[in-house]
C-alpha cells in the first residue's frame, strides 16, 4: 500500500501530467503526434504497473474489493480509448458506412484531444484509489 | 446524394470523435459508481442510484449514436441528458431531502467537473450545426 501510495501514485500523476501536455502539443501542433505516441505507449506501462501494484494490494487483502476492483478495471478501460483516431482512418478494417473519416492532420487533432481526454480521466481514478488506500492505511 | 452538401452537414470528425471519447469516459465511470452503489446500498437512495445508472445508460448511448452517425438518437439522448441534468441539479437545491445521496447530475455535475452539464450543450451545438443530414 505503502508502494502504491508513495511511488506508483505519484507516478501515475507525472505520467498523466505528461499525457495531456503531449494532447495539447498535437493539437497545436501536428508534426509532434510521433511523440505522442511514445508518451502514449509509455503511459501504457504505467499503467499496466498500477494495476500490477493494486492487484498485489488486493491479494494481501485490508482494501475494500469491490471498489478497488472496479477502479482497476476503469484505470485498464480507458487506455483502448488512446488512440482510438486509428479507427477514422481512411484504410482502417471497417465496413460501416457512417464511421467518421480523418485525414493525416486529423487523427493526430484527435490522437491529442483523446489524450488529454484520458489524462485528466486517469489521474481521477488514481486519485480515487489513493484516496480511498490513504483511507485504510 | 451529393457529396458536398452532404460534407457540409457533417459533423466535424475531430469534434465528433472527442465527444464520442468523452462520453465513453462519462459511461464508465457513470457505470461503475452505479454498479457500486447498486450492488452495496440500493436501498439507501434507490432515486439516486436508479438516476445513476440511467446515466450511465444514456451516455454509452449516445456514444454509440455518435459513432454510428445516427443523428436523431444522439441528438434525443443529448436532449434528454441536457434535461436530467437541469432537472435533477435544480431539484437537489429544492428538494434536498429527496436526495440522500449523489448522482452523477448532483449539482449540475459539479464532482464531475461540471463535464455531464457542459457536454451536452457541447453535443447539440455541434448536432445543430450538422443538421439537414439524417446522419452525420
Amino acid at each position: 500500500m505503502t508502494a502504491f501510495l508513495d511511488a506508483v501514485y505519484p507516478g501515475v500523476l507525472a505520467a498523466s501530467a505528461v499525457l495531456f501536455l503531449a494532447g495539447a502539443a498535437t493539437m497545436a501542433a501536428i508534426r509532434l503526434h510521433r511523440a505522442l505516441t511514445w508518451v502514449v505507449t509509455g503511459f501504457y506501462a504505467v499503467t499496466v504497473i498500477e494495476a500490477i501494484t493494486l492487484i498485489v494490494i488486493l491479494v494481501n487483502g485490508g482494501v475494500p474489493v469491490v471498489i478497488t476492483v472496479g477502479y482497476i478495471l476503469a484505470a485498464v478501460a480507458l487506455l483502448p480509448l488512446l488512440g482510438i483516431a486509428r479507427l477514422g482512418a481512411p484504410d482502417a478494417d471497417s465496413d460501416d458506412p457512417n464511421r467518421p473519416i480523418l485525414q493525416t492532420d486529423q487523427i493526430a487533432r484527435v490522437d491529442g484531444a483523446a489524450a488529454m481526454i484520458i489524462a485528466v480521466a486517469a489521474a481521477v481514478v488514481a486519485w480515487r484509489i489513493a484516496t480511498i488506500l490513504g483511507a485504510v492505511s | 446524394m451529393n457529396s458536398g452538401r452532404m460534407n457540409n452537414a457533417y459533423m466535424n470528425p475531430v469534434a465528433r470523435i472527442a465527444l464520442i471519447v468523452a462520453y465513453a469516459v462519462l459511461a464508465l465511470a457513470a457505470l461503475g459508481r452505479s454498479s457500486y452503489q447498486i450492488s452495496t446500498k440500493f436501498a439507501d437512495a434507490p432515486l439516486a442510484y436508479s438516476i445513476s445508472a440511467v446515466s450511465a445508460l444514456l451516455y454509452a448511448v449516445i456514444a454509440f449514436a455518435l459513432w454510428k452517425g445516427i443523428r436523431r438518437l444522439a441528438l434525443a439522448g443529448s436532449s434528454i441528458e441536457l434535461a436530467g441534468v437541469l432537472i435533477v441539479g435544480t431539484l437537489g437545491y429544492v428538494e434536498s431531502s429527496w436526495w440522500p445521496d449523489e448522482t452523477v447530475w448532483t449539482g449540475y455535475g459539479s464532482a464531475y467537473g461540471w463535464v455531464p452539464l457542459a457536454l451536452p450543450i457541447l453535443a447539440l451545438w455541434a448536432l445543430y450545426r450538422s443538421k439537414g443530414s439524417r446522419t452525420l
